[in-house]
């Protein structure tokens, strides 16, 4: 367990340590890698902000994931509510319909998919990403809301309607607040792969101010067969920090969401 | 009269209610159906298509039958995608579940610093793998490869290993970032299984004389075992179908000895512009696909008692 921890730490440590390193430091091999033999600098993460895109990559990234969050949560709740309990004859086959097209790769899409984006004038823009990005949260979105929907009790809902609610307000004070911890599973895992993609933003973006962050990193800082090594785990560590704390403040969420139904 | 009637119309108005008329809730899912078909049911349709005709970049081309089919078959790099994503896919998915099931066991008792080691040892699976794996890159660098380093100096090794640049050492490479990154994800979702199983279960096993090896065999996996299954399905399409740890890792290099299917269809269909060639590389992991998915589904269906 410790070594396991220790494996799975390590490219973070090296990453930081990469960081704060200057280049005289880093690339003399008599000195011991694993620590400090200069005085730490900044410069690598200056250099990234003021003579890269890396801010603007950020950007691109944030409003790539916030966008799409709100396609997935539009498209997906209305689905999982239906699906999961207005009693629709093959409601069940549906959503696994649905479901089945999350197992259907990017690497079998992304060709036909030059052509979609290319038809909607959005080759090279942040776009492109926001269009493509939902066919895989949406399917795996839809799935999760209908078990977490499911779990509401029909009792409850009624209630609602008796005490006068239309059947959308009670839809929306009593079924969506009881869902709470499915719609941010289903949000925060549309984030997550929109941070996470790597093929899509590889495909459909090309130049340098429309990329998103992973992208732009491990793309920009090489120029030729020359790897700015500093900048590049700066970048890294910048990038993929945000992301990782977000994914555990709902990480428990999101595995109630994948296992819940599992195990009833 | 007209008292009357709202007297009893009351509990009807809420059975109509409930009985929200059906196409509202087809309609519901419109938005969703139209999504699915015009973004993954078309371009899936598009594909196949492209893959019947000579199709490129700057020519939208005609139909010529299997003929890419065939000139795929006969590429010696070609064979050699098909042998490393299979290898990769077996062997990668092996491991995972394997360390997945063995760390599942060790998380699950409490212990002090539970919190913090969690969020440690999640990390791998939380970090965009593009980001980790150009780390990895640098940790195998030619000449500062810090893994190497360390190897030396635990006298493990005499002399560094050229790592991205022999042709097992770099599979080994793929193979370790896809597993390293996996693992924590499994190890999670195979906890949620087991805390779910009633410790009487175990403990009536361990009364009536089980050992440790056969509580595991006979009471706790059957009990996973679905959720195993599902997850070793799934996490094998995910893992045939993955390119970005080659992709930034070794390129499918040296000299595609560490190709894969899906890098191989970006290096011909995107770089190389043969739309067509491209699709029909891609749509050899297909039959594959679907024998997966159809299991999955299968297995899933059976669990929601279809």
């Amino acid at each position: 367990m410790g070594l396991y921890v220790l494996v799975a730490v390590f490219p973070f440590y090296w990453m930081v340590i990469t960081t704060f390193k200057t280049n005289s430091d880093l690339y003399t091999l008599a000195n011991n890698p694993l620590w400090f033999n200069e005085p730490p600098t900044l410069s690598h993460i200056q250099y990234l902000f003021e003579k890269t895109l890396f801010g603007r990559w950020m950007l691109n990234s944030a409003i790539i994931g916030v966008c799409v969050v709100l396609i997935t949560l539009v498209i997906a709740t209305p689905a999982g509510y239906a699906l999961a309990r207005l009693d629709l004859p093959g409601a069940q086959q549906l959503g696994i319909v649905i479901f089945a097209t999350y197992l259907v790769p990017p690497s079998l899409l992304f060709i036909p998919l030059t052509r979609v984006v290319y038809g909607l004038g959005l080759q090279n823009t942040i776009w492109s990403l926001v269009v493509v990005l939902p066919t895989i949260s949406i399917p795996f979105a839809v799935w999760l809301l209908m078990g977490f929907f499911k779990n509401v009790p029909m009792e409850i809902e009624e209630a609602g309607l008796v005490d006068g609610c239309t059947r959308f307000q009670a839809v929306l004070h009593i079924v969506l607040p009881m869902s709470k911890a499915g719609l941010s599973a289903a949000g925060m895992f549309a984030f997550a792969i929109s941070l996470q993609a790597f093929l899509y933003p590889l495909v459909f973006t090309s130049s340098a101010v429309v990329k998103p962050v992973t992208l732009g990193v491990v793309t920009d800082l090489i120029r030729g067969d020359i790897y700015y090594w500093g900048e590049l785990m700066a970048g890294a560590l910048i990038a993929g920090l945000p992301v990782a704390i977000l994914f555990n403040l709902f990480l428990d969420d999101f595995v109630e969401g994948i296992t819940g139904g599992a195990f009833k | 009269m007209a008292t009357l009637a709202r007297g009893v119309a009351a509990p009807r108005t809420l059975a109509h209610r409930l009985r929200t008329p059906r196409y509202a809730g087809y309609l519901l899912v419109l938005p969703a159906i139209i999504y699915v078909l015009a973004l993954i049911g078309f371009p899936l349709l598009l594909g196949i298509w492209y893959s019947l005709t000579n199709t490129t970049v700057a020519a939208p081309g005609h139909f010529v039958g299997l003929q890419n089919f065939v000139d795929v078959a006969r590429d010696p790099t070609f064979k050699l995608a098909v042998r490393n994503t299979l290898i990769i896919g077996v062997v990668a998915t092996a491991a995972k579940i394997t360390l997945s099931v063995a760390l599942a066991f060790l998380m699950l008792g409490a212990f002090p610093g539970r919190g913090i080691l969690r969020v440690l040892f999640v990390l791998p699976w939380t970090i965009p793998i593009a980001l980790s794996t150009i780390a990895y890159k640098w940790m195998f660098h030619s000449q500062y490869s810090v893994i190497n380093w360390m190897l030396i100096n635990v006298g493990i090794l005499d002399q560094g290993i050229q790592w991205l640049g022999t042709p097992i050492p770099a599979m080994a490479a793929v193979i370790f970032v896809s597993t390293w990154r996996a693992v924590p994800f499994g190890a999670i979702t195979v906890l949620a299984g087991l805390t779910a199983i009633p410790t009487d279960v175990i403990e009536a096993a361990r009364i009536d004389g089980a050992g440790w090896w056969a509580r595991f065999v006979k009471v706790i996996v059957p009990i996973i075992a679905p959720i195993l299954f599902i997850a070793l399905l799934f996490d094998l399409i995910f893992t045939l179908t993955e390119l970005t740890v080659v992709f930034i890792l070794t390129g499918g290099g040296p000299v595609d000895q560490t190709q894969v299917l899906a890098n191989y269809a970006l290096q011909v269909g995107v770089s190389g512009t043969q739309l067509g060639q491209g699709a029909a590389i891609a749509l050899y992991l297909l039959p594959v696909l679907l024998v997966l998915t159809v299991l999955s589904l299968r297995h899933i269906g059976k669990r929601e008692g279809m």
